[in-house]
């Protein structure tokens, strides 16, 4: 489970990024007041375009990032104040996750199973598993560096979920990917839900949004704009569709 | 936890190939490259200078009395040489700078009344100064002469040469070649080590930071329940000691230098090198270079996490290069030696204390401060390589 309350996070502003942004406020508040729960066995979703403020959301969730404000309780534990712990909790997976290229998969699945304190005989369990369930064997022994990028992908999501997190953070976790590749982090976010994780993904492609979640926050500009389950969502819809709705609710948000 | 981020560092930095050039390749190499090239010129030059015989131009007003035949029954020993005579000075001039003539000497009608006379007369000597060597040739020449003449004169005056020269003084060295070696060329050692050790830290300093947070896998790993202390030190740990394989590697060009390629063949350079590569030099200097080479990875390190791509870090760190390893010159100065002053003076207290150790007159309390100066800035290099990891603005692109 994941419980964030009155979440928020300030940058200071250097003369550089002032002069970037066009702006003489010392801070940049990137995330507002953000309160919000992922219950497990349920997807949620956090929406939002670009800026709006998901990734930093992401971020502080997965402890990257220290609030200005708030609170983050990861699977019952204060993370922010012991980020250590919560980290054995969480398993990240962002769209942009690179790889150690000059790694085999097979080293950087002990190496991240290592970090995490995984035992040899879970490891080699659940490497096991998810290699048969990703059909990762024929390539285990090539350098990351020479695999296609569903290859990567792969690896990415065996790396995720190697220590059985209870927490799963997925930060547009398909952006960039092709749809066959896209698919397989779709499949684990379902599998995920099946095995009673918490799961959150952040997103700003409604199909994928519709196609899984239970339960969404849509933000923007570090503002919560809605917050709710998917099915009251599309109950209390005014457009003719999510994508509509979505841009709907963020205009009316600017405009207020 | 630190092992496993340092062996997982090490494992990537060894597959990288641009580290292992600067790490393993160029300091193996360097120091067999220098002294093949060094002894090659130097021979060649050596071999040139006595072989080459020198054309020698004379203006004599005297004629043919008195100077070109003292010339030319000089012993071989002095050089070859062949004597041409000109009629004017102008013509000679001209050859001299057209190298068809390298030394001149233009001998005035009085020359040979000094024979037979207490008189004195000046010779004028033209030589070209571009041309490196002429000059000490032409010296050579002119006290052969003058000795020449001079027994003449002490012949004629009845005169016992040591009655003149009533002292003698001889000369004698009292330091070992060990330590005329060490203190007149033992800079020129350190300066490599420091030289590659900076630049073996500098590749895998940038990889793992600048190059991990280019890549995206930064991200990833910071999520890992390991705390910024341990991935800071896992992978600094692999920086220093790729600072240390660097310098380590020097170490290993230069005996094979000596023992297996045969490039030093001087068998009193062979008996100082076999003196000083001691068990006790190679303790001693790791001694000196591990805080040094801390140092260097806690300069860079900041650069690095602070630099957003691969290009900047590295054009940012390559220029210290300059800022930091030239004060290593510092040990090629003869004269300059470890003291108060200069144990306190980072990089410069390291190339001295290597110095003296060649030299086998290491003073341990300068050593020993020298030995703190470097560990309290390594020291304070780790805490502020921490403290710019620690920013959150620095960790992600």
């Amino acid at each position: 489970m994941i419980r964030v309350e009155h979440l928020k996070k300030e940058f200071v502003l250097t003369r550089k990024l002032q002069k970037e942004l066009a702006t003489k406020d010392k801070v940049a508040k990137a995330v507002n007041d953000v309160s919000f729960e992922c219950q497990p066995g349920r997807i949620f979703s956090l929406l939002g375009p670009n800026g709006a403020g998901k990734t930093t959301t992401m971020r502080m969730l997965s402890t990257l990032f220290i609030p200005t404000g708030g609170k983050i309780e990861v699977a019952g534990i204060d993370a922010i104040a012991e980020p250590e712990e919560a980290r054995k909790k969480i398993g990240f997976l962002t769209g942009s996750t690179g790889l150690y290229a000059r790694l085999t998969p097979n080293e950087l699945i002990k190496y991240f199973a290592d970090l995490y304190g995984v035992s040899k005989q879970d490891f080699e369990q659940r490497k096991n598993h998810l290699y048969d369930l990703l059909d990762m064997h024929e390539f285990q022994h090539k350098r990351i560096g020479k695999l296609s990028t569903g290859m990567k992908q792969k690896v990415s999501i065996c790396r995720t979920m190697i220590h059985d997190p209870e927490v799963v953070i997925f930060d547009e976790p398909t952006s960039g990917l092709d749809v066959i590749t896209a698919e397989n982090i779709i499949q684990l976010i379902r599998d995920c839900k099946e095995q009673q994780k918490t799961v959150i993904f952040s997103s700003h492609i409604m199909s994928e949004v519709d196609l899984l979640c239970d339960d969404l926050a849509i933000i923007d500009k570090g503002n919560m704009v809605y917050s709710g389950t998917m099915e009251d969502f599309r109950s209390q819809m005014q457009s003719k569709n999510l994508t509509s709705e979505f841009i709907r609710l963020i205009n009316e948000n600017r405009a207020s | 936890m630190i092992r496993t981020i340092f062996k997982k560092e090490l494992l990537e930095t060894l597959r990288d190939r641009r580290t292992i050039i600067t790490m393993i390749v160029i300091p193996t190499m360097i120091f067999p490259l220098i002294m093949t090239v060094f002894f090659k010129v130097s021979d060649n030059f050596t071999k040139e200078a006595s072989e080459k015989t020198v054309q020698i131009g004379i203006v004599s007003e005297e004629g043919n009395s008195r100077f070109i035949p003292a010339l030319q029954s000089l012993p071989k020993e002095l050089g070859k040489r062949a004597i041409h005579v000109y009629s004017d000075t102008a013509q000679l001039r001209n050859d001299i700078g057209s190298d068809s003539v390298q030394i001149g000497f233009f001998i005035p009608s009085n020359y040979a009344a000094v024979f037979d006379s207490s008189s004195q007369v000046s010779l004028r000597v033209y030589y070209n100064a571009t041309k490196v060597g002429m000059k000490e040739r032409a010296k050579v020449l002119m006290e052969a002469v003058q000795t020449q003449v001079k027994a003449y004169r002490y012949n004629k005056l009845r005169i016992d040469a040591r009655q003149l020269e009533p002292v003698v003084a001889e000369y004698e060295n009292v330091a070992s070649v060990k330590e005329t070696v060490g203190k007149l060329v033992g800079g020129f050692l350190p300066y490599l080590f420091i030289a590659f050790g900076f630049m073996g830290c500098m590749y895998p300093a940038i990889d793992l930071f600048t190059g991990e947070k280019e890549r995206g896998t930064l991200e990833t790993l910071l999520t890992a329940p390991a705390s910024r202390w341990q991935i800071l030190i896992g992978k600094m740990g692999v920086v220093v000691l790729s600072g240390l394989i660097a310098a380590s590697f020097t170490m290993l060009g230069i005996f094979l230098t000596i023992e297996v390629f045969d490039i030093i063949q001087d068998p009193k350079i062979l008996d100082v090198i076999h003196q000083v590569l001691t068990l006790k030099f190679v303790l001693m200097f790791y001694l000196l270079l591990i805080p040094l080479i801390i140092f260097f990875a806690g300069v860079m390190i900041p650069i690095a996490v602070y630099a957003k791509t691969f290009k900047e870090a590295q054009s940012i760190i390559a220029p210290m290069n300059a800022v930091i390893v030239l004060p290593a010159m510092v040990g090629f100065f003869p004269g300059i030696e470890l003291n108060m002053t200069t144990a306190c003076i980072p990089v410069v207290n390291i190339v001295l204390a290597t110095k003296e150790l060649i030299a086998g007159t290491l003073q341990m309390p300068y050593v020993l401060l020298s030995f703190g100066i470097m560990l309290a800035l390594a020291s304070l290099s780790i805490m502020f390589s921490y403290k710019r990891f620690g920013k959150e603005g620095n960790l992600v692109t």
